[in-house]
């Protein structure tokens, strides 16, 4: 598909041009931390980052939206208008696709989600610094990986970037363009090495092969005993996870009227499995710390046939208490089943 | 929520609503004296009985204010009278830091008051209403924790 | 700092070995530069885990709570005020803990960290008895420890063990400390500034309920904002319903607090919001002269009352 090449001081133009049709989604730095907002003006983008801090699928999958209302005057909703996500890592585009086989699939289309992403381009940037806490490529991804993207772009080091169409829609944002020019074979060999590079950044590499496998073998074992005794039980890991996805349904009153929202939940906290009978199945955080795990490692892979997990490190960054899920995945690997 | 009616009033001017949590053995008693005495007061008050001071959790004053409510009033019995000994003397304490933590963050001075009214001062409720309106009115519609859609 | 960190190896290693305790719960290095992490020790042999230094952050005392049987925890002075608490309203009983104090002049703050990376990776930190070495990609800068102490540690009046079982190392220097500056300086903000700021910093709140969770002061269980009958406040991260959620917290930590500053470095969104507790620290000081974690005799303050307390504001 279409290939060019653009100078970072055209990007601004680019996306200003775009943005007449498109509602411009980019990393914008805010109180020291990067994340996705929809931008005005083109100066607002931050390029230099490593990855955001919180991912992208609030974009798709709000925090909190209102399923829908009813009050004694009518209530107006206005309608999406299409969004363009510029700059979003490889990773993060994996995970909306892990995402659909939960909202988009064939017995099930959440339209909420389905209208968001439906009306939403993926404008991705590759990563040429990986973080240590990447690992990306265990999970088959990578940080030049094209898949779910409309457009990847990377970063030459020379104040270039080199731009590649991998749909339809991704080419027509191209076409709109008249500053991008043509790669030479030159470019090709830059970009090549480039990824080159990155790809060795990637330092984490974990055996998954058998995980599942092992996991239901240990599901009783005195293992998690240990594993969860540090985790505090909080949300982290889980709202600053690209794939997680559980959520609460909620009836809330207030001035307006009434509203059912959707809101996230996590599995870590102890009132998710908590029945209106008082019975709690998972009472303690043992039992949670095995279900998140078993969940992205075990379950989704039985019900989906791929991991709920792409590698991109946030919880391993963002834990309180430097929970590290690699290690657990090592030691699980390596642990012995032990008789229950 | 409406917008407050309030008799014999202009039904278009903005009038304050006030949330009064009072006691049952001591303030409310003194909210009915000042009913049975036919003391005039203003409408702008509703009162919600308690069984002791001590029982007002802050939750109450954070809802009432989210909820949209413009003033929250909290009265209990004089220290030392309490029905049950020291149910208002536990909430005093808890009283004096709410107020200090609701005017650090920029709660209104006035927005939040609280009192020590008698089962036998009908007369002094009808005054206190009074002035909590007239000040509460004073500050204009609350919007500290209210959540426009 | 090495010193100590031998020290406190010597000391678990014969606590475990002579069976006075069960557990150790202290510090060992993480799997992130930098990064130290709590660590539970039951085995001899393990106590090599253990480290003692600048970037021992976590108020490991939350774990208390769910602890059984004797527990041996290496505690910094703030920590062991929150533990004092936790004794004195019944949650632990002291002959079940094994106070292994440390001297702490002050533990890093990693957000200060991340502010001098802006955006770079990390990748080794190597520290020394006054500076902290930043080593990435093409980047190598020192930095004095002293500037990326935590605010908390800074207006800490508690460096030495108000109680302990044993102490590694010395006692240390304790300067003064004078009034807060940045909560006078808040303080004196016209009411609609402040009310911004702090609205300001709700809004950025995902309710992880981390700062919670890590608090050893917060041990409900089932905490206010979970409760369902009734629903008091919405679970959805409305500014509106964040905001009384962190002042209601402090409420009920009011008198409680022992400023660790656990909650403020755990926030994954950088919130700032311990001027609140700082705010209710001053207050029950001045209303009712009491500090928090200093002694096993005092009463908690919010639950009892004395006949003159004050109440100018009352009308």
């Amino acid at each position: 598909m279409k290939e060019k090449i653009i100078k970072k001081e055209q990007i601004g133009s680019w996306l200003e041009g775009l943005g007449k049709d498109y509602e411009i989604w980019a990393p914008v730095k805010k109180k020291g931390l990067v994340h996705f907002h929809h931008i005005e003006s083109t100066k607002e983008i931050h390029f230099d980052f490593l990855n955001s801090k919180k991912t992208p699928k609030d974009l798709f999958f709000p925090q909190s939206e209102v399923l829908f209302s009813f009050a004694k005057e009518e209530v107006e909703t206005t309608p999406q208008k299409a969004r363009i996500i510029f700059a979003i890592r490889p990773c993060d585009a994996k995970s909306l696709a892990l995402l659909d086989q939960v909202f988009d699939s064939e017995d099930y289309q959440d339209p909420y989600y389905v209208q968001r992403r439906e009306g939403t381009l993926l404008l991705g940037m590759a990563c040429t610094h990986p973080q240590r806490s990447c690992f990306c490529t265990s999970v088959k991804g990578g940080p030049f990986e094209k898949a779910h993207l409309d457009l990847l772009m990377a970063d030459l080091g020379d104040g270039r970037y080199f731009v590649e169409a991998l749909t339809e829609r991704g080419e027509d944002l191209m076409e709109k363009d008249d500053s991008l020019q043509d790669p030479q074979k030159e470019e090709r060999g830059k970009l090549a090495k480039v990824k080159e590079e990155a790809e060795k950044k990637v330092k984490s590499k974990l055996a998954m092969e058998g995980l599942e496998k092992k996991l239901d073998e240990i599901f009783d074992s005195s293992f998690w005993d240990r594993v969860h005794q540090k985790c505090l039980g909080c949300g982290i890991c889980t709202y600053l996870c690209s794939t997680c996805h559980c959520f609460a349904l909620l009836d809330e009153k207030d001035k307006c009227g009434v509203q059912r929202v959707r809101s996230w939940d996590s599995c870590m906290f102890p009132e998710f499995t908590l029945e209106a009978s008082g019975h709690n199945p998972r009472i303690s955080n043992r039992e949670r710390m095995r279900q998140r795990v078993m969940h992205k490692f075990n379950y989704f892979v039985k019900r989906y046939g791929e991991t709920a997990c792409v590698g991109c490190g946030r919880c391993i960054q963002n834990c309180p208490v430097n929970m590290d899920i690699r290690e657990i995945i090592e030691e699980i690997e390596n642990e012995r089943p032990l008789p229950s | 929520m409406e917008e407050s009616q309030v008799v014999n009033k202009d039904s278009s001017k903005w009038e304050p609503r006030i949330i009064a949590f009072l006691c049952n053995w001591c303030s409310y008693a003194g909210a009915d004296l000042a009913g049975i005495g036919r003391l005039q007061y203003p409408p702008n008050v509703r009162i919600i009985r308690v069984p002791c001071s001590g029982r007002i959790n802050p939750y109450f004053v954070f809802k009432s204010l989210q909820q949209g409510v413009d003033g929250v009033l909290v009265s209990g019995c004089h220290p030392g009278d309490c029905h049950y000994i020291s149910g208002n003397l536990v909430a005093r304490r808890r009283f004096a830091v709410l107020k200090r933590i609701l005017e650090f963050a920029g709660v209104e001075k006035g927005r939040v008051q609280f009192t020590w009214i008698s089962a036998a001062e009908g007369e002094r409720f009808s005054q206190v209403i009074k002035e909590v309106t007239e000040e509460v009115g004073a500050l204009g519609p609350n919007k500290r924790f209210v959540k426009e859609n | 700092m090495q010193e100590c960190e031998k020290e406190l190896r010597k000391v678990a290693e014969k606590l475990l070995a002579e069976k006075k305790v069960d557990l150790i719960i202290g510090y060992e290095e993480g799997s992130l530069p930098i990064r130290t992490r709590p660590v539970f020790i039951q085995e001899t042999g393990e106590t090599s885990r253990l480290v003692w230094n600048s970037r021992c952050e976590s108020n490991l005392c939350s774990y208390l709570k769910t602890i059984k049987g004797r527990v041996g925890i290496v505690a910094k002075g703030c920590d062991i005020r929150s533990i004092v608490g936790l004794v004195k309203e019944k949650q632990i009983k002291r002959e079940d803990v094994f106070i292994i104090a440390v001297p702490c002049a002050g533990i890093i703050d990693r957000k200060k960290i991340e502010d001098i990376l802006d955006g770079r990776e990390l990748l080794e930190g190597v520290e020394n008895d006054s500076q902290i070495l930043l080593k990435g990609e093409g980047f190598e800068e020192k930095v004095d420890k002293d500037k990326l102490v935590h605010a908390s540690c800074k207006s800490c009046g508690h460096r030495n063990p108000v109680l302990y079982d044993t102490l590694i190392g010395k006692e240390i220097s304790q300067p003064e400390i004078g009034e807060c500056s940045d909560l006078e300086e808040f303080a004196s903000k016209p009411g609609d500034e402040r009310w911004a700021y702090l609205n300001s910093e709700a809004a950025e709140c995902i309710r992880c309920y981390a700062c919670r969770n890590v608090c050893p002061a917060c041990y409900c269980p089932q905490c206010f904002v979970d409760q369902s009958l009734p629903t008091w406040f919405g679970r959805t991260p409305h500014p509106s319903d964040s905001l009384i959620f962190h002042m209601i917290r402090t409420l009920h930590t009011a008198g409680r607090c022992v400023d660790c500053g656990a909650c403020s470095r755990v926030c994954p969104m950088n919130i700032e919001l311990r001027m609140l507790n700082k705010k209710a620290e001053k207050d029950v000081k001045e209303l009712y002269h009491y500090e928090a974690g200093i002694n096993l005799e005092e009463l908690p303050p919010m639950a009892t009352f004395k006949m003159d307390d004050p109440q100018e504001f009352i009308k």
